[in-house]
């Protein structure tokens, strides 16, 4: 658990070494969301599959990010943990306060309950087709044991959804569908909300409504939202975008508003705790680099040459 | 969750469940009990088949001193009901009740001399309880009470006595004729009254046959019979009948009721004969003269148990086999359903469904599918009669149990973590060494516990668990080294094809090989179905060959007529003549001597190869004709083997040559010293025996000989099949078999259903790729053709093997005219049509699936495939 920080002046001084290093420890600190070197093998009878390597991922409360990575690069892990569905195999992964690694099943029980909630990108898996709105928003209520006769409808209405109440799932489109999984997700009043492409089997204009739903539950209701999307449509309306590669953050794309109101937004790499970065893969091919680069320190930088093409420069 | 709504939605599945528990429930409930029933009525037939003397209790005591007599009714009527008093419990509700029935009291006096005659005839005195209701009167008059006369100057009894029609002319008695009984302590009677029993045929007459009929007895060394009867007195001759210088004895008949035999009670009924016996001999009230049990039950219940014991462990055998099958298709069933409600489920856990209310809504579903079709099958079998025995009860509940708890199991199991998926990119690994050894254990077990089952030699009565046990073992292996091995023939087939043009059948026996774990249930249920079902028609077969041939080995020929007295020849013509006689072939059967000393054989004068003929399809041959040497070629049976040349007395001397020796002969001899000649061989053949082929009505042949007894195959046969054991045995079996057949055929379609939605993505995706409607069927069918064709070879050599490999144990010879059911004939016709039909269904259940799956578009069944 989150170490607090409880200082009292006659501690001694073994103590403080091991609150000093303890303290180091705590990366991200108090921030909503916590990942520090999170690793997750598939183990299936002998194979071993990596699905995330080391990843790093720093979210704090209230904030609304989008994960944007290639096929196969450890999204949905991520996400599969964060929603505790999936154990991650070693590291630190902390949401809420609540260690995802050392939970117990009841632990991780209330978590889904009460904690986290999140959307698929298929209709057909977010919602029991043979409900009607309702009742689907009703469920995660009932299964925790704390139904309101209020809460489905408000939330459908909040979502723009109110008139869709009594319907069965086929009897509505995608986008509705979709903005009732939000509200299937909102019911339990969640701290943290992931989607999983929610907007990947919709057009451009539903994909719209569904992030204005996403948005509109991140801003009213302070809930803390991380999308995995493909989509530049929600992308780019987000403040922050982690892009993940091979199982390991790699780059983050911040946007702010410029002095003129546009939006200017700027690509980083992520520099991990022992100081690893992935350069992107365009930069490399551009000059050439593998294998080996050059590092020179100035200033205020730090220059990256491909290798010396001479022998004796390897050395 | 709401249970109604889902059972709504998944209504196919709980449609499958519910017929699968209905059906399995109402044979597991109903098939025990119509065995049960039959079995009970082959007890009480065999009960009634029984003298009433032999099958009923008679407590019997034979007085020696004045004290003990009897002298009023009273006195025996106070004995009957202490008898009926101290009745074990086992033996109460069997017993007829006192006054009803056949159930009497008497005294008699046995071997009571006629004073002068020599001791040639017999007259004892004899009282029955129940006289009026038994005897009318047709000459004179009931027996009054006895008088007194004077004889050799001493007064003496006169007994006033009926006597039943038939003896008064046999023995010559007159009416109002006195006779002097005894040697000494003269009694005197005075037949007053002729009788003839109301009903002969009543059991009841079977305690009193010495008062229905005249005995005849040849004492040793004597030319002349002695003639016995026993005369009937009334109430009053009780008083002054004593025991003084007589054989009397008190006879008390406690007739059983065969109706209320049960074979479920007969073990206690056994126990309580015992204890009845021990019971009587302590009210005795003198040790010279014990009260004493006569009866022949315990012999008729043992004879009984010991055919029964046989038909139980088949029949048990079958039934476990049965249950297990259809335990196993509902499981697999169930699998379906929880197949259905994955998705649900998988979103509910998601969304914060604790484990039990996971599992909890799943076996509710299945609850509500199997509850009431278990409670409608164990309903609808008490439409079936007979007893109810605990696994009655037990065999729906164990169904219901079973589908319920592996409900519950398997979703718990699926669900443990919220995300359930597996990575199928990920292939499996081989099995573990532990596994393997696991394996081979119970194969290496399977097998030592067959060849201790064929090696030993112990018959125990009651139910034998290893018997049971045994098979159920060998099942097991066979179905590990067949889900172990057919992927190896299979990989051979994949090489072969892989070099072939020719991609459906390589893409189908790929896909064949890599089937999941989950085609294990369907070759663990397909596997004991065909075994189970194969043993039962080879058993079956097994059992109706052998009655064929006991019915052949009893008759020696389709009809055979035998006589106490020559046969003329005219009515060997008027035989020849009658409608439906096709051949008829003489024969002489007859007593001889061997030898000039006391030594006697059986013989038989017939023309062997004239008999050959009539056997024309039959399961018996006979040997070849005796042929050449010096005098009449003779075959002998192996006790007179290795005499040669010898002379029998036979009407005149025959001299006879030993030419081969013959175990038996059909129809007539089997055992002991006897010989076959030829016809010609006697002098002046008295023909006594005919051997007739063709379809003649018996009864015409019993009018064209008079003297002859009529015996034909068919008819020995249809007594054979038609005793209510065999009869339950056979129907059972059939039953089953069908019930079996059923079941596989299920099995197969519901995993068809259940790989479905996986061959469907599979298909639509290689219909992309440019598949054609054509291959896919062939495609689906090559796919699951290799599986089934596989475990229905496996469970056709298991089952061909099983009667081979418990013969001796099982010993079903009470059901083939006691003989030994031993040449399992393979007659591959019936298992392998099972094991065929089978394999063609799945084939075509596979191509119609592929047919109506092709309706569903492209798109849909890839985004329905692909969830990731």
């Amino acid at each position: 658990m989150n170490p607090t920080p409880n200082l009292t002046p006659d501690l001694t001084l073994s103590e403080l070494e091991a609150e000093a290093t303890r303290k180091k420890a705590a990366f991200g600190g108090d921030a909503h969301i916590v990942c520090d070197n999170l690793v997750r093998i598939y183990k299936t009878e002998g194979v071993e599959v990596v699905a995330l390597q080391g990843l790093d991922l720093v979210v704090d409360k209230g904030e609304l990010i989008a994960v944007v990575g290639a096929s196969g690069s450890g999204k949905s892990t991520l996400l599969n943990i964060l929603s505790g569905l999936d154990v991650p195999t070693a590291g630190l992964a902390r949401v809420a306060g609540m260690d995802l690694l050392s939970m117990t099943a009841k632990d991780r029980l209330r978590y889904r309950r009460s904690v986290v909630g999140f959307i698929w990108q298929q209709t057909a898996r977010n919602l029991l087709p043979y409900l009607n709105a309702r009742e689907n928003v009703e469920l995660p209520m009932k299964l925790a044991g704390r139904a309101r006769g209020q809460r489905a409808s408000e939330l459908l209405d909040m979502l723009g959804v109110g008139d869709c109440a009594g319907r069965r799932i086929p009897e509505m489109s995608g986008g509705e569908q979709q903005r009732v999984a939000i509200a299937v997700a909102l019911a339990n009043e969640p701290q943290l909300i992931l989607a999983d492409e929610p907007t990947g089997e919709l057009d451009s204009e539903t994909s719209g409504q569904v992030f204005d739903a996403l948005r509109t539950a991140n801003r009213e209701l302070g809930v803390t939202v991380v999308i995995v999307t493909h989509d530049p449509l929600v992308s780019e309306q987000v403040d922050r975008t982690v892009g993940i590669r091979d199982g390991r953050t790699s780059s983050e794309t911040l946007r702010r508003e410029g002095a003129e109101g546009e939006i200017v937004a700027e690509e980083y790499a992520v520099l991990d705790r022992v100081g690893r970065l992935q350069l992107p893969r365009d930069f490399m091919n551009a000059l050439n680099m593998e294998r080996r680069v050059r590092l020179e320190l100035e200033s205020d930088h730090i220059g990256v040459w491909p290798a010396r093409e001479e022998p004796s420069d390897e050395q | 969750m709401r249970i109604a709504l889902l059972s709504r939605t998944h209504a196919g599945a709980m449609g499958v469940l519910f017929g699968l528990t209905l059906s399995a429930c109402l044979l597991v409930a109903a098939l025990p009990r119509a065995m049960q029933g039959s079995f009970d009525a082959a007890l009480r037939q065999s009960l009634r088949a029984a003298p009433a003397v032999q099958a009923d209790l008679t407590v019997t005591v034979a007085p020696t001193r004045p004290a003990e007599d009897l002298h009023e009714r009273g006195q025996f009527t106070t004995r009957d009901d202490r008898w009926r008093e101290i009745l074990p419990p086992a033996l109460r509700p069997l017993v007829v009740p006192a006054g009803s029935g056949a159930g009497h009291m008497s005294a008699k006096t046995e071997l009571t001399p006629v004073q002068g005659t020599g001791g040639q005839t017999y007259i004892n005195l004899g009282w029955l309880s129940d006289m009026d209701r038994r005897v009318d009167w047709v000459r004179g008059h009931a027996p009054g009470a006895p008088g007194t006369m004077r004889w050799e100057g001493d007064s003496i009894p006169v007994f006033e006595v009926g006597v039943v029609d038939e003896a008064m002319s046999d023995m010559n008695l007159q009416l109002d004729q006195v006779k002097v009984l005894g040697e000494d302590h003269y009694v005197a009677v005075k037949i007053v009254g002729a009788f003839k029993a109301k009903d002969p045929s009543d059991r009841y007459w079977s305690h009193n046959q010495d008062i229905l009929h005249v005995s005849r007895l040849l004492p040793p060394g004597k030319q002349e019979f002695e003639k016995h009867i026993t005369t009937l007195m009334a109430d009053p001759g009780l008083a002054v009948l004593d025991s003084f210088g007589r054989n009397l004895s008190y006879n008390w008949v406690l007739p059983i009721n065969a109706a209320r035999a049960s074979a479920l009670a007969a073990p206690d009924v056994d126990a309580g004969i015992t204890e009845f016996a021990r019971l009587l001999t302590l009210q005795s009230t003198s040790s010279a003269a014990p009260y004493r049990l006569l009866t022949g039950l315990p012999k008729l219940l043992d004879d009984f148990l010991a055919a029964l014991t046989t038909a139980q462990t088949v029949m048990y055998l079958v039934l476990g086999g049965l249950l297990a099958v259809a335990i196993g298709v509902i499981v697999l069933a169930v699998q379906l359903l929880a197949d259905r409600l994955d998705g649900t489920l998988a979103l509910v856990r998601a969304r914060g469904g604790s484990l039990r209310q996971v599992a909890g809504t799943g076996a509710a579903l299945t609850a509500v599918a199997v509850v009431p079709a278990g409670l409608a099958g164990y309903a609808l079998s008490a439409l079936v009669p007979g007893p109810v025995l605990p696994i009655v009860h037990l065999g729906p509940a164990l169904v219901v149990g079973c589908a319920v708890g592996f409900a519950a199991a398997r979703l718990a199991l699926t669900h443990r973590t919220p995300l359930h998926e597996r990575r199928g990119d990920v292939t499996a690994a081989r099995p573990s060494a532990k596994r393997v050894t696991l394996e081979v254990l119970v194969v290496v077990l399977a097998l030592a516990g067959a060849y201790l089952l064929r090696t030993r030699d112990v018959t125990s009565r009651g139910l034998d668990p290893f018997l049971l046990l045994v098979p159920v073992a060998l099942t097991l292996a066979a179905a590990l080294v067949t889900l172990r091995c057919y992927p190896y023939p299979l990989r051979l087939l994949v090489r072969l094809t892989s070099r072939g043009r020719a991609a459906v059948p390589f893409l189908g026996l790929t896909r064949a090989a890599r089937a999941r774990s989950a085609a294990v249930l369907p070759v663990l249920i397909l596997l004991p179905a065909l075994a189970v079902s194969v043993f039962a028609a080879v058993v079956s077969d097994g059992i109706a060959s052998t009655q064929r041939l006991a019915s052949w080995q009893t008759v020696g020929a389709p009809i055979r007529m035998t006589s106490e007295i020559e046969i003329p020849a005219d009515a060997i013509e008027r035989v020849r003549r009658t409608p439906g006689v096709e051949q008829v072939v003489p024969a002489q059967t007859g007593r001889v001597q061997v030898g000039f000393g006391a030594e006697r054989a059986e013989a038989i004068a017939v023309d062997l190869a004239g008999w050959q003929r009539l056997l024309d399809g039959a399961p018996i041959s006979l040997p070849a004709e005796p042929a050449g040497g010096a005098g009449t070629p003779a075959l002998v049976s192996p006790e007179l083997r290795g005499r040669g040349a010898f002379e029998i007395g036979w009407q005149s001397r025959v001299k006879v040559a030993t030419a081969g020796v013959v175990d038996v002969v059909p129809g007539f001899y089997t055992k002991g010293k006897f010989l076959v000649l030829p016809l010609e061989a006697l002098t002046r053949p008295a023909v006594n025996t005919l051997l007739v082929k063709g379809d003649a009505d018996p009864a015409a042949l019993a009018e064209a000989v008079p003297s002859a007894r009529v015996e034909s195959q068919r008819a020995v046969l249809d007594a054979i099949q038609s005793d209510p054991l065999t009869a339950t045995v056979r129907t059972t079996l059939l039953v089953v078999t069908v019930a079996l057949a059923g079941y596989a055929l299920v099995a197969v379609i519901v995993s068809l259903v259940l790989g479905a939605a996986d061959r469907a993505g599979a298909l639509a995706f290689l219909r992309a790729l440019g598949l054609s409607d054509r291959q896919a069927r062939r495609l689906t069918v090559l796919e699951i053709l290799p599986m089934i064709v596989m475990t229905a070879l496996a469970g056709l050599g298991l089952g061909l093997a099983l009667p081979a490999a418990l013969g001796p144990g099982v010993d079903l010879s009470s059901y083939a005219g006691d003989l030994p059911v031993s040449a399992y004939a393979l007659d591959p016709l019936t298992p392998t049509a099972l094991a065929a039909g089978l394999a063609a269904v799945a084939a075509l259940g596979a191509y119609a699936h592929t047919a109506i799956s092709r309706r569903r578009s492209l798109g849909a069944v890839l985004r329905v495939g692909d969830l990731t």
